[in-house]
């Protein structure tokens, strides 16, 4: 029954297209109402934004040093199953690039080096 | 200076790190200790997490502040993980990287530990630098199973009379030491640590104390005092404050047991003193709360036994194959009112192999350690005591069981005849021979010579109120002019005919002497 509902939620939550989030949304309210439990509404709006919290932040993204470094990254990326469409730029990573998604950080920068080392060197 | 810039950016342009996946999760909340972890799929229980305070940041502010913050997965759940915050948890904030470290908590185990005082991480807090120990090992682990054990079968002297002489303590035993708070509980466990300084080297059990929910300078007063009686050389503290985390609480006493199963894998003795397991109930109650794990009775979580059964059977008496090393261990509980029917108090005695009972109404009355003999018992030990032991002591708790039930019909009638009156001046007698001041423990052998004394009549002619000054003559006595029948005891670990003749020659001489000097 969980594992219905949470599939249910998430399965809105993954609902892009405008019209279809539409029908989903007034096909849920019918439901609800003719299920007398409209009142779970509030409670359901608030479960669908955790979800869709969550998805956000495990979203794949690439970060590079430089924008040159880009093309390679996410090519990079890709192969190592964080397919991501654009790539942003973050100069805090000095060099190199990361890629975060499904729960997976591949982290190929100079900042996680040289932090590696500073870390070993004062352990 | 333009030079070098334009080298460093050339090298650093044409570095090509190597870096593999790893999985990560992110901070959905925390609160109270606990971190609730997004992501995680495939952590296991029990595994560390490191929170990492320098994802977000640039090299410059991460190198202000590089120390990562260490976790311990105790919830898996269907979105994510729970984890407790091992270190600052103001430092934790929602949307912070955590990564798998891939490793069940461990700690630093080794020679190195000796005379330190670490905390539950095994990070040093006494000041003395870090700890080189270079093997770790995970803090829970499962216990040795039938095959790899053998009986307890060496005794561990506490060098307290009314210990060795009526619960002994076998290497490798698990006994309670249990009663109210200021009762001396903690005194029987140091008492013990500082007595195997008596013990030759090559026996001598490395010590280790885990102080848990105890108050920093109560832990510090007893550093001291192991230093200053010379017991830190074989001692290890291993301290979780009232002010840390009720998470580093609960791990305290698992650290203690991984210290201590690393010298007995060495094929050597080690103890361990937890002080006290009632603190870690309390701890592991308030995290199984927060982790919203049910509460049961007195709203202790279901698995409430299991923390301490899987905690005190990891102490052992190995088989030879495995080395014969043995790990004794002397948990502590605390009772309310001297209730030992509560929960917790009842758990403990149940998985032990006896327990020391410590009664207020006798540490009132003056007696030291306050053991309540009646109730207090030890299951394995008696097989492990000495030959010496053994025979003075044979008939003691019986005939002091005999005396508290005489005491208190002797509050009824002031008339007794002349052979319940003399069984009473025997039990004073003998309890009073018994009666020890803390810090104070004894060789066995002194031990032996002072209860064969008692239990063979050579106290008989003092009066019961002197008993305590003519105890302390006689030690100073056997030390000055039996030197070497104590040696003897010590090394035989026995009473021998010849030894026994020698020792009631001198006993006598003792008792002629003081007789004729208090007349």
């Amino acid at each position: 029954m969980i594992d219905n509902y949470t599939r249910l939620l998430e399965a809105a939550a993954e609902v892009e297209d405008k019209d279809a989030s539409d029908a989903a949304v007034t096909k849920l309210i019918l439901h609800l109402k003719s299920s007398g439990r409209l009142k779970m509404l509030p409670q359901i709006a608030r479960e669908l934004r955790k979800v869709a919290a969550r998805r956000h932040s495990f979203r794949p993204f690439v970060e590079v040093a430089h924008l040159k470094e880009a093309p390679a990254a996410l090519r990079a990326a890709n192969d190592a199953g964080i397919p991501a469409a654009h790539a942003s730029v973050n100069h805090a990573l000095i060099h190199g690039w990361r890629a975060r998604g499904r729960g997976v950080l591949i982290d190929r920068s100079a900042k996680r080096a040289l932090l590696s080392l500073y870390q070993n060197i004062t352990a | 200076m333009h030079s070098i810039i334009e080298r460093i950016e050339k090298e650093i342009a044409s570095w090509t790190p190597e870096a593999g996946a790893e999985e990560v999760g992110i901070v959905r909340g925390s609160g109270d200790g606990i971190a609730e972890i997004d992501g995680l799929s495939k952590a296991v229980m029990s595994e560390m997490v490191l929170f990492d305070p320098t994802f977000d940041r640039t090299l410059a502010e991460a190198l202000k502040d590089p120390l990562p913050i260490y976790g311990l997965i105790l919830n898996l759940e269907e979105d994510g993980v729970r984890a407790v915050i091992l270190g600052d948890s103001a430092k934790i904030y929602e949307g912070m990287l955590v990564r798998r470290m891939n490793r069940l908590l461990s700690i630093p185990v080794g020679e190195e530990l000796v005379g330190r005082v670490v905390n539950p991480l095994g990070e040093p807090v006494d000041g003395k630098g870090p700890v080189k120990a270079t093997e770790m090992r995970p803090i829970e682990r499962e216990a040795y199973g039938v095959i790899d054990r053998s009986s307890v079968n060496a005794p561990l002297h506490t060098g307290i009379k009314a210990v060795d002489a009526m619960i002994p303590i076998g290497r490798g035993q698990r006994e309670l030491i249990i009663g109210d708070r200021g009762t001396g509980k903690t005194s029987i466990a140091i008492d013990t640590i500082i007595n195997q300084k008596n013990e030759p080297v090559s026996t001598r059990p490395i010590c280790i104390y885990v102080a848990i929910g105890q108050k920093e300078s109560k832990t510090a007063k007893l550093v001291a005092e192991l230093s200053a009686r010379g017991a830190m050389e074989y001692s290890i503290i291993v301290t979780a404050p009232a002010s840390a985390p009720a998470a580093l609480q609960f791990l305290a006493p698992f650290a203690g047991a991984a210290i201590g199963e690393y010298f007995m894998e060495q094929g050597r003795d080690a103890l361990v003193v937890y002080d006290d397991l009632s603190k870690q109930a309390v701890a592991y109650r308030q995290l199984s709360l927060l982790l919203r794990r049910p509460p049961g009775r007195e709203a202790y979580p279901g698995d409430i036994f299991y923390l301490h059964s899987r905690l005190l059977e990891r102490a052992a008496k190995l088989s030879k194959e495995k080395g014969g090393g043995s790990l004794t261990a002397l948990p502590i509980i605390e009772t309310q009112e001297g209730d030992v029917s509560a929960y917790i108090p009842t758990n403990v005695i149940s998985i032990t192999d006896g327990q020391i009972y410590l009664e207020a109404n006798l540490f009132n009355k003056g007696q030291r350690p306050a053991i309540n003999v009646g109730i207090s018992v030890s299951r394995v030990g008696s097989s492990a005591q000495t030959k010496a032991m053994k025979k003075v002591a044979g008939k003691i708790k019986l005939e002091l069981a005999q005396f508290r039930e005489l005491e208190a019909f002797m509050q009824f009638s002031s008339d007794l005849d002349a052979e319940t009156k003399k069984r009473i001046d025997a039990g004073r007698r003998m309890t009073d021979v018994l009666n020890q001041s803390r810090g104070a423990p004894m060789p066995f052998e002194m031990e032996a010579a002072i209860i064969f004394a008692a239990t063979n009549g050579y106290l008989d002619s003092f009066r019961p109120e002197e008993i305590r000054a003519i105890e302390a003559k006689l030690q100073e006595y056997l030390y000055r002019e039996a030197g070497g029948i104590l040696m003897a005891i010590k090394e035989s670990k026995e009473i021998r005919e010849g030894t026994e003749k020698d020792l009631r020659d001198k006993l006598d001489a003792f008792v002629s002497r003081n007789q004729s000097s208090d007349d």
